[in-house]
């Protein structure tokens, strides 16, 4: 096969951290080539200068043998190289054609030219085998739909290198399966596909080759037909991984308990909330899986009283708390860890120390004033204790990276100290090391008795952790599978909508 | 970043953009053809020059404080509440309707008019609020438009119901309020009266609110990030009904300050014509929207306002040139909120 | 009621929608770029300034429209930069940029003319009207839309104009395209900023015509101010119309409706102060019909598009 693209000892430095060193990559014609490794890695940084959206500080790119500098996305796309972000870039109020030929419009008299789009559209599908209806909203398609969308703009631009960055995140697992056959017919139809991901069965399935990068180097480079998936990881995490030795605590009373819950969508749409009925009780880890956007982020605001259900009730240790304030509801015994660190989360104009205060400011308030002297020796015990990485307790939060932020959230809800604590997504985004402390934290929380309600899209996270996994599908509780009988394969099954097993 | 060095760099904006605003006057100066250094020696004269003026100054400063306070809880709260010259003149003119018609002692229908007009402007200014809380109308827009609607409410009342019939018939005003319910002047034969301790009084209040109580943390975090302030228990609610009251009840006082203690009288458009309100709003914008920041900002507007009055009387140059001065000075402190983009970009790098 | 609504009550209707409308589009068309755009008020007035200005210069009126285009798209020039290159606070940038425009253009009316408060000059040509052929022979209709100044049938002209723009053409689908995903835009090579800085410069020449028909239209006189909160009332007829340009056109032929109305009711035995107030409470209560947003929704523009 012939050597359509290569990387040859790219580095990439941001002042005094090195996000890529020394790195070789190529792609041949028609193969699909993985890149692996976990968050922060450097498999983002590597892409994106082969996108044309940052420029290496050492090191060349050759397409098709030639040397290439690319400034900005659109030489890159000149150049035949597309690229599908792992956050969808379509205009959710345009229809898929227009999404699609966006950039290389057909014209008529000076005019857009919409039917020409669809005609071109439909030829597209059918050529690649994937049809998708040109005239429809792209807003209103579900993600498997405006992925494929994704990608027929990346060809329609004329791509033969097309990377996609992690694109199986939001699907659901029959969507994988057709997303993944989809691009082995366009490889052997002589596209060729760089595959981030961090999913190492996918990349077993579909990969020719594999490169694995760790802290920002090339640690492992094979056909994938002389590895496994075991190899891989060792490679990608750099040691063995320990098992979590997780003894099972006896379970008590109920902290939660969700009865019954209904929460209506937009008109003539589904309920996002149907009827889910569950229960957290003392000493217990409560997973929820499933492809985000279920049911999983309403269910936790219709529990931590930002929404009100339509139907239901809602009890915290023991007291309905439906249509209670959020205020009241954290005071009667709820701490939360957010999904979505900087909408929820944090403010990022505000500094660590008042990003610290927050649900706390009922509990150092005297005559109405903040105890700023006492709040101050608090959180610097948090900076201390989850080696939060920032200048001064007076810093904008703005200026923490991701994983240090959610190492300050995680603290500040861990010291509430209360009987249940909500966990969504509580590693997101953070490195291996943060990783394992918060995953620490919330064992260390369950066994003095709390409860916790631990929400998360990465399975290895609720396999790791949880006493019982629950699976929300499209607002409802699709399954529950106890510790011992929870393994990937029947999760993703329900996950996908598969057999109810009550 | 060290809390010293942030605070320095705070306050180094303003005043490059002083020197800015100072140096767009001088560019229209000598436009005019006029000596920039003789206008800008008037100018400081007419603002410091005597105690005289000094006290002038800070007569003029007294109602630019208290609506920019008002706007400056707004604005922290995420509120964009354009209506304080509104909320001004209806505080004023119902200061004027209480110390003309409550019987009783002085000094008690004093207190009773400062208070009736900061309640009223604080009702109107939650009108907004409550309008926008409740049916989602942009409070920018129908804060502005209530301006109108109040000023011209005003206007009708000295115009007809309550117009002075003694006086001169042209004026549309109110009779004049009796002298033992006018605010006392703090110095003999000057203009400047106890509203300016008021003013100076609630600016350090205001500051203490914001930044040490737990509800000004609230109201800043909600306007920080409305999310992050529902998920940590902030009721919006409660704390726009706060907000917006007080915002419009320090513009309310503003306007019962300047009837109360400089013009004894509500006299139609004298409150709106000043353009207090929007001087006020200026001064926040310059402070962005800190309370002791903004008590500054409005001492130094009224000073460019009373300096370019002293300009007029004694050199070519019309007294407009405060104005430009003043809105090319808030043009760029607004552009801030942008440095500190460029500077956060420039860290990522 | 024959004395209230006749022919020329939506005569004048026309006359007095010309300059909402105009400034409307402009506010439509930054609107659809991601830019709301609160200093609509200030470049009017200094069109409306700036336009006599011209004609006082240069003695001829279609020039003084010229140079009233040219200065309002030099000062939108200034909110394109901070809100766009400084990324300054779009609504903070707007508010400022109405003091900037009410201190100069009260300061180059001392300035220039030197006079306070207002500057009539009763040699000064104002515009033209037309009278429309054949139209205006007929009866009721001829007498509504001809003879007004061309300004008017420019405001309706370039409503249309923007209408096929925006949603038949190539440049104007890419326009719209920045406006809703930046990011989006931006990673297909879409230049946003240049897109972004075209659209203001096009609401600079739409405000100044708006500002030229507001001081050369009817009486040909600057007074300060005299703005009046439309550029306010535009920028609410701009949401009403939800940016599209025939939605904008029938709600500011609503606002333009009631200020005439309210003209007309002071015939009537009502206090002043009532009538005027007339325009701003109807545009109050319209806004009860565009609230399908919540703070929440624009928060998370807010966001999303300054970050």
């Amino acid at each position: 096969m012939t050597l359509l693209l290569e990387m040859k000892n790219i580095t990439k430095k941001y002042g005094d951290f090195t996000a890529n060193h020394n790195i070789n990559f190529d792609v041949r014609k028609g193969e699909i080539h993985a890149l692996v490794g976990e968050n922060g890695a450097g498999k983002t940084t590597l892409m994106r200068m082969l996108y044309g959206m940052e420029e290496p500080t050492s090191g060349s790119i050759m397409i098709n043998g030639k040397e290439v500098h690319f400034h900005d996305p659109s030489e890159a796309i000149r150049q035949g190289i597309g690229m599908v972000h792992q956050h969808f870039m379509l205009f959710p109020s345009f229809t898929l054609a227009e999404n699609i030929v966006i950039g290389g419009e057909p014209k008529r008299s000076g005019l857009f030219d919409r039917k020409a789009a669809a005609d071109k559209v439909n030829e597209l599908g059918q050529m690649y085998g994937m049809p998708v209806d040109p005239w429809r909203k792209a807003g209103d398609c579900p993600l498997g739909v405006q992925q494929r969308t994704e990608i027929l703009k990346v060809l329609y631009q004329g791509a033969d290198v097309i990377i996609l960055d992690e694109p199986t995140g939001v699907l659901t697992p029959s969507e994988v399966k057709e997303l993944l056959q989809s691009i082995k017919r366009l490889a052997a139809q002589g596209k060729s596909f760089i595959l981030i991901t961090h999913k190492l069965h996918e990349v077993m399935e579909a990969a020719d080759r594999i490169t694995v990068l760790r802290d920002g180097v090339i640690t492992g480079h094979m056909e994938s037909n002389t590895t496994d998936e075991e190899k891989i990881s060792r490679l990608m995490v750099g040691r063995d991984l320990i098992p979590m030795s997780r003894v099972a605590n006896e379970p008590g009373a109920s902290v939660m308990h969700v009865q019954n819950v209904t929460l209506a969508g937009a008109k003539g749409a589904k309920p996002l909330l149907d009827n889910v009925t569950l229960t957290v009780r003392q000493g217990e880890i409560v997973g929820i899986a499933g492809i985000s956007g279920n049911g999983q982020s309403e269910l936790l605001q219709v529990i931590s009283g930002l929404v009100q259900p339509d139907s239901g009730i809602v009890e915290l240790n023991g007291k309905d708390v439906t249509g209670d304030s959020v205020r009241a509801i954290r005071e009667q015994g709820m701490a939360h860890i957010p999904e979505d660190r900087y909408m929820w989360g944090a403010s990022r104009e505000a500094t660590v120390l008042d990003n610290g205060l927050m649900g706390h400011q009922h509990q150092y308030k005297k005559g109405g004033l903040i105890q700023s002297h006492k709040l101050r020796k608090v959180v610097s015990g948090w900076v201390e204790r989850f080696a939060i990485k920032t200048g001064s307790l007076d810093t904008q939060a703005q200026f923490l990276s991701g994983g240090n932020l959610q190492k300050l959230i995680a603290a500040r809800e861990f010291a509430q100290n209360k009987p249940f604590l909500i966990a969504a997504e509580p590693t997101r985004g953070v490195d291996v090391g943060a990783m394992e402390t918060i995953h620490g934290e919330l064992l260390a929380k369950c066994k003095t008795g709390d409860g916790i309600l631990l929400v998360s899209s990465e399975l290895t996270e609720i396999l790791k952790l949880s006493d019982r996994v629950l699976v929300m599908y499209e607002g409802a509780i699709a399954g529950e599978l106890s510790a011992a009988e929870a393994t990937e394969e029947q999760i993703s099954l329900l996950m996908a909508g598969g057999k109810r097993q009550l | 970043m060290t809390r010293l060095k942030r605070n320095l760099f705070a306050l180094l904006q303003p005043i490059i953009a002083v020197i800015i605003g100072l140096l767009a006057g001088a560019i229209a100066i000598v436009l005019l053809g006029d000596s920039v250094i003789d206008t800008y020696a008037e100018m400081w004269n007419g603002a410091f020059g005597s105690f005289y003026f000094l006290t002038n100054t800070l007569t003029r400063a007294t109602p630019i404080i208290l609506t920019g306070l008002g706007v400056a809880l707004a604005f922290r709260a995420g509120f964009f509440n354009m209506g304080s010259t509104g909320q001004m003149v209806l505080g004023g003119l119902a200061a004027a309707i209480t110390a003309l018609y409550l019987p009783g002692p002085g000094w008690m229908v004093l207190v009773v008019s400062l208070v009736v007009g900061m309640a009223i402007g604080g009702l109107w200014s939650l009108f907004a609020g409550y309008m926008d809380a409740k049916f989602g109308i942009n409070l920018l827009i129908s804060t502005l438009l209530l301006n109108y609607i109040a000023s011209l409410f005003a206007g009708y009342m000295v115009a007809f119901p309550l117009k002075d019939q003694s006086g001169s018939a042209a004026m549309a005003q109110t009779p004049m309020i009796d002298k033992s319910i006018w605010l006392p002047k703090l110095f003999s034969g000057m203009s400047l009266h106890a509203g300016f301790i008021l003013a100076i009084v609630a600016a350090i209040a205001l500051y203490i609110f914001i930044q040490k109580s737990v509800s000004g943390y609230e109201i800043r975090m909600l306007g920080n990030n409305p999310f992050f302030a529902a998920y940590g228990g902030v009721k919006r609610g409660r704390m726009m009904v706060v907000a917006m009251l007080t915002s419009g009840a320090l513009a309310g006082l503003a306007g019962a300050g300047e009837v109360l203690g400089t013009q004894h009288r509500y006299l139609d458009g004298a409150l709106a014509s000043a353009d207090y309100g929007w001087s006020g709003i200026m001064a926040t914008l310059l402070a962005s929207s800190n309370p002791l920041g903004t008590a500054v900002a409005g001492i130094l507007l009224a000073a460019l306002q009373t300096g370019a009055m002293g300009v007029e009387r004694n050199t070519n140059v019309p007294l407009e040139v405060a104005s430009v001065i003043q809105a090319v000075l808030t043009l760029f402190v607004s552009a801030r909120f942008g440095y500190a983009f460029l500077k956060r970009r420039k860290e990522k790098k | 009621m024959d004395q209230l609504f006749d022919v020329s009550l939506f005569n004048s209707m026309l006359r007095i929608v010309t300059p909402i409308l105009l400034a409307a589009l402009g506010g439509a068309i930054c609107a659809r770029v991601g830019l709301f755009n609160v200093g609509l008020e200030g470049l009017v007035l200094v069109g409306a300034f700036s336009a006599i200005l011209g004609n006082h210069l240069l003695g001829n009126v279609w020039l003084a429209i010229i140079f009233a285009i040219l200065c309002v798209m030099l000062f939108s020039l200034i909110f394109a930069y901070i809100s766009i290159n400084l990324r300054a606070n779009v609504i903070v940038v707007g508010i400022s940029m109405n003091f900037l425009a009410a201190g100069l253009t009260t300061f180059c009316l001392r300035a220039i003319f030197d006079v306070k408060g207002a500057y009539y000059d009763k040699n000064m040509m104002g515009l033209p009207k037309w009278d429309i052929p054949v139209i205006k022979d007929i009866p009721v209709l001829g007498g509504i839309v001809s003879g007004h100044s061309p300004l008017v049938y420019l405001a309706f002209f370039a409503a249309i104009l923007m209408q096929i723009y925006l949603f038949k053409t190539v440049s104007g689908f890419r326009l719209r395209a920045a406006g809703e995903n930046p990011v989006a835009a931006q990673s297909l090579g879409i230049p946003v900023r240049r897109i972004q800085y075209g659209a203001v410069l096009m609401s600079g020449v739409l405000c100044g015509l708006a500002g030229a028909q507001l001081s050369l239209g009817q009486v040909t006189m600057f007074t300060e101010g005299m703005t009046a909160g439309r550029g306010f009332i535009a920028l609410v007829a701009t949401m009403l119309g939800q940016s599209n340009p025939i939605g904008v056109v029938a709600s500011s032929l609503l606002f333009g409706f009631m200020d005439a109305f309210s003209i007309r009711l002071q015939g009537f035995a009502l206090p002043a102060q009532f009538t005027q107030m007339l325009p701003y409470i109807v545009t109050l209560v319209a806004m009860f019909f565009f609230k399908d947003r919540s703070y929440l929704k624009d928060a998370q523009r807010a966001n999303g598009s300054s970050r």
